[in-house]
């Protein structure tokens, strides 16, 4: 600790020349710590967790194989090889065939085109719907707001799930109808995030400043609001992935969802069951690229939820 | 607090017009209604138009609408169309099954959830706090179809160890409960672990260290007292969720419970059950959260003043 | 004698980064019935070091000391429960914020009668009227009626008059008050430091009083530390800070407080720069960086403590019999 001071003699002794005020002024030491942009040092702490960059990787890595492998394969989802049914994986058939000699694995590929479009589809949808109504709520506050956050105090006060089924049944079972109905209520999580960073920013004080020196409303929104209130959206996005991709698995493995002869990988899963006993690889592939990409995609979300919160820097 | 107990009540009041009406529209929007020549081959015409007006179906929908509400009001949620029986026998018969399955998943849930994420937070980044973590990604992660499927495949066709389905014995139970409960489990503890951790870092956990307060009591009584909020917000969605009784790991367990009746009507297209059970779902919904919303604010009296 | 006396005390924090040396090395006592003032800039070290004294840092902080004894204990080699049962007892605290400092889902009654119930075993009923003295001992009006409510009721003076009444409900032998005005308005800042006044008067408590403000420790403290990265860098009687003050940060201090009489006129004159980063602290004299009168020993080492009389002492390079003599500039 106090490696530094000098012993009575040494310090007694020490020569005139330490003792000119003002000289040597090159040794004045830099005190802050270099200033780094936020999206840098953003990227920086996601590059530290290892387990958010496997799940980018995993994630990059299925997006490209669901778009080229059923390019290349001599297998499509729909047909069928009636000499190897419920066949067991093998070269040929990596994760073997099903009841109806259908390449199981190239039926995963498509399940996960599927799964991904209406993954990525869906949040971007949900990203939209909810910035603009939380924007909107926060920011123009009073009774718009009220009416506004009543409705969609409302709209979650139910499993969303009720909804879900009920637009399923109206709109029939197709890709379309599983994004609109999956957009019914996710943007509300959403929305909600955006409206309280816009309130909390509206009121904060550089944002005064900024208003006070002549900044303009477009001008607030775009170099303050925005870039502030983005962290929290970022996140909240994130996690609507996977959240949208289970929901699709879901209604698919309920029967619902995606209709046959598509694959996704509820519907995989779910018309597994019934030979579970038998031919277990039938359930297992499917389930397995469904844990896969959720937790992928969740360790995605905690990665940027940790990057994205500056508070936790040291 | 009475004022908050009728703000909230009326909320919940108008919660329940609002997906009444959502709902029974939506019904009736529904492509083909349930005796429609297209989906009856083989039954004349005729009989068919009988049997919607013995329905009142003839009638125009507003009227349909009034009569619908009058019924409810009564307390009558209709007839089933497609089986025998009313639709208010039908709940009432099935949902004594899901109720005793989802309750002891919400008890599960919360004896282990709390528990894990106090442990995790009070031992942070060591093992104890690294597993549960771990466990929480996987609860998360892992949807319910997916965990119903792998556990029963691994312990009741592989290993034999518990039953299929049913519930004639207590190990039935198991996988059931497991089953419910690993997603709320996952969540509680990631909840309670992050709240606590901020708690801990409270000035007045500071001040109830300076005045002396044993270190248990600090943690029980000041931190997981605030901790536990976000939880009791919870509660109300939780216990809603799984009383009600969950589509999947019903059906997957042949459980005569709500959820898989629900399933049930949907593939029947009986629109009476349908709207029946989303009814008594929501108004389930709706009184659990009024609870949760009543506890909450005896439980932190700020409550009160934010949502005047 | 002294109640109070801390020999060597060091702390730091350990961080994701590298460890934060937050208190290097410093020693000082408090006596019976004194008022103490330890003032410095917000990162000095000053709230640390009190923390540390009563063991209140999170158990990431490291903290060294070669002796601390309280009323004749060595507290460094206390067990947890021995420190226990003296917080609150005989050593009572009162923060920066009473806003934060009250747990929010308890009731006045409950917070302020849970050291008398700890410490003094009482029972409800008799807590309940203890508690409804203490309330009045700090003039909150209508005490059976404040003891029913919860904090966010309160306005900010009347929280950290119950938070007074928290740490002056044993009849502690020592208050440690942790800028206890800084976060009020000035009128209230006004009314709770003549209420720790009058207290202190009436019971002999001895109080330590953190602040960064001049102003306060002025009309209440007979003796001042003066703080500075981690490190006491002169200390001494009220009246050798304010009349004959020998460290230049000290006259920073005094610089930059305003002076009613020589308004408009006076200027009031900041300190320039930032505090050290404790991370990678000077490695000579903490305030070198921004010392006017900066040599090159300065930078190189640690000043030694000159003592200019039994309590004024300074650690400044500026006493060595080499150094130029500088006066201080007002």
């Amino acid at each position: 600790m106090s490696s530094n001071t000098l012993n009575p003699e040494a310090y007694a002794s020490l020569p005139d020349e330490m003792f000119v005020i003002g000289e040597d002024d090159s040794l004045s030491e830099e005190i802050a710590r270099p200033s780094t942009t936020y999206w840098h040092d953003v990227w920086q702490r996601f590059r530290r967790d290892r387990l958010a960059l496997i799940g980018l990787g995993v994630i990059v890595l299925m997006t490209l194989m669901c778009i080229i492998m059923p390019m290349v394969s001599p297998y499509t989802y729909d047909g069928s090889d009636y000499l190897h049914m419920n066949a067991s994986p093998s070269w040929a058939h990596p994760c073997g065939t099903d009841q109806l000699g259908r390449d199981q694995f190239i039926r995963i590929m498509y399940g996960a085109r599927i799964s991904l479009t209406i993954g990525f589809v869906a949040a971007a949808i949900n990203f939209a719907i909810g910035v603009l109504y939380g924007g909107l709520a926060g920011y123009l506050g009073g009774r718009v707001d009220m009416v506004l956050m009543r409705i969609v105090d409302i709209l979650s006060s139910l499993p969303s799930l009720l909804y879900i089924v009920l637009i399923m049944l109206i709109f029939g079972s197709n890709m379309g109808s599983v994004i609109l109905a999956l957009c019914f209520t996710s943007w509300i999580g959403t929305a909600r995030v955006v409206r309280s960073e816009v309130m909390y920013l509206k009121h904060s004080e550089y944002v005064l400043a900024s208003r006070l020196a002549g900044a303009g409303t477009w001008h607030l929104l775009i170099h303050h609001l925005v870039p502030n209130a983005m962290g929290p959206i970022i996140v909240s996005t994130a996690f609507l992935i996977p959240g949208a991709i289970f929901s699709e698995a879901f209604l698919s493995f309920l029967g619902i969802g995606i209709q046959a002869p598509q694959a996704s990988w509820g519907s995989l899963a779910n018309a597994a069951i019934p030979v579970m006993q038998m031919y277990p690889h039938l359930m297992l592939f499917p389930v397995i690229a469904i844990c896969v990409t959720m937790f992928s995609f969740n360790f995605i979300g905690d990665g940027l939820r940790d990057a994205l919160d500056p508070r936790l820097k040291k | 607090m009475l004022r908050y107990i009728i703000k909230r009540l009326l909320a919940g009041v108008l919660t329940m017009v609002v997906l009444i009406t959502v709902a029974f529209f939506m019904m009736h929007a529904m492509p083909g209604g349930p005796f429609s020549p297209s989906e009856e081959k083989n039954v004349p015409v005729e009989v068919l138009e009988r049997i919607a007006a013995s329905y009142g179906l003839d009638q125009p929908v507003w009227k349909q609408y009034l009569n619908y509400w009058n019924n409810l009001l009564h307390g009558d949620l209709g007839i089933s169309y497609k089986t025998v029986g009313t639709v208010n026998e039908k709940i009432s018969g099935h949902f004594p099954y899901s109720a005793r399955v989802g309750g002891l998943a919400v008890l599960f849930s919360l004896l282990i959830g709390i528990p894990l994420g106090l442990i995790a937070a009070l031992y942070r980044g060591k093992a104890a706090d690294l597993a549960t973590l771990a466990l929480a990604t996987v609860g998360i992660s892992v949807p319910v179809f997916v965990l119903s499927l792998l556990l029963s495949y691994l312990f009741s066709s592989k290993l034999n160890w518990l039953p299929t389905y049913g519930l004639d014995s207590w190990l039935c139970y198991i996988l059931l409960v497991v089953c419910l409960s690993l997603n709320p489990i996952a969540y509680i503890a990631r909840q309670t672990r992050s709240s606590m951790l901020e708690a801990l870092e409270q000035d007045y956990v500071r001040t109830a260290r300076a005045k002396g307060v044993s270190e248990l009591m600090v943690v029980v009584k000041h931190a997981l007292k605030n901790a536990l909020t976000p939880v009791i917000t919870y509660l109300g969605p939780l216990i809603a969720g799984l009383l009600t009784g969950s589509f999947v790991v019903e059906s997957r367990f042949a459980i005569p419970g709500l959820g898989y009746y629900f399933v049930r009507s949907i593939s029947d297209r009986d629109y009476t059950m349908i709207m029946g059970i989303v009814i008594f779902f929501g108004l389930f919904v709706v009184i659990c959260n009024l609870v949760s919303d009543i506890l909450l604010a005896i439980v932190d009296p700020r409550v009160k003043l934010t949502n005047d | 004698m002294n109640l109070l006396e801390v020999k060597n005390l060091n702390t730091s924090f350990h961080i994701g980064v590298g460890t934060v040396q937050a208190v290097r090395g410093i020693s000082f006592h408090v006596e019976q019935g004194e008022s103490l003032g330890i003032v410095g800039e917000s990162g000095s070290g000053k709230s640390v070091s009190m923390l540390s004294v009563m063991g209140l840092l999170p158990n990431y902080a490291d903290i060294v000391a070669d002796s601390i004894r309280f009323d004749g204990r060595e507290l460094t080699k206390l067990s947890g429960k021995a420190l226990r049962a003296m917080h609150g007892s005989e050593i009572g605290m009162i923060f920066q914020d009473p806003m934060t400092s009250l747990n929010p889902l308890f009731t006045v009654e409950s917070q302020l009668t849970e050291p008398l119930r700890i410490h003094r075993h009482m029972d409800k009923r008799q807590a309940r009227q203890r508690a409804l003295e203490l309330l009045r001992q700090v003039d909150i009006p209508n005490p059976e009626a404040r003891l029913k409510q919860y904090p966010h009721e309160l306005s900010g003076g009347l929280r950290q008059r119950v938070m007074i009444a928290i740490a002056i409900a044993c009849g502690p032998k020592m208050i440690i008050a942790d800028e206890p005005t800084t976060a009020l308005d000035v009128t209230i800042q006004a009314q709770i430091l003549e209420l720790l006044q009058h207290l202190k008067q009436e019971t002999q408590t001895s109080i330590i009083m953190i602040t960064h403000d001049l102003g306060v420790i002025a009309s209440m403290c007979s003796r001042i530390l003066v703080m500075y990265g981690g490190t006491i860098c002169e200390q001494g009687n009220a009246r050798d800070i304010f009349y004959d003050p020998r460290h230049p940060y000290t006259w920073g201090l005094l610089n930059s407080i305003p002076k009613v009489q020589d308004a408009p006129a006076g200027k009031l004159i900041p300190i320039k720069g930032t505090p050290p980063d404790m991370l990678k602290p000077p490695a000579g004299c903490p305030f070198s960086p921004r010392c006017r009168y900066c040599m090159p020993v300065c930078r190189a080492y640690m000043p030694p403590t000159t003592e200019l009389s039994d309590v004024h002492r300074v650690a400044c390079h500026l006493m060595h019999p080499h150094a130029p003599k500088i006066t201080r500039e007002v």
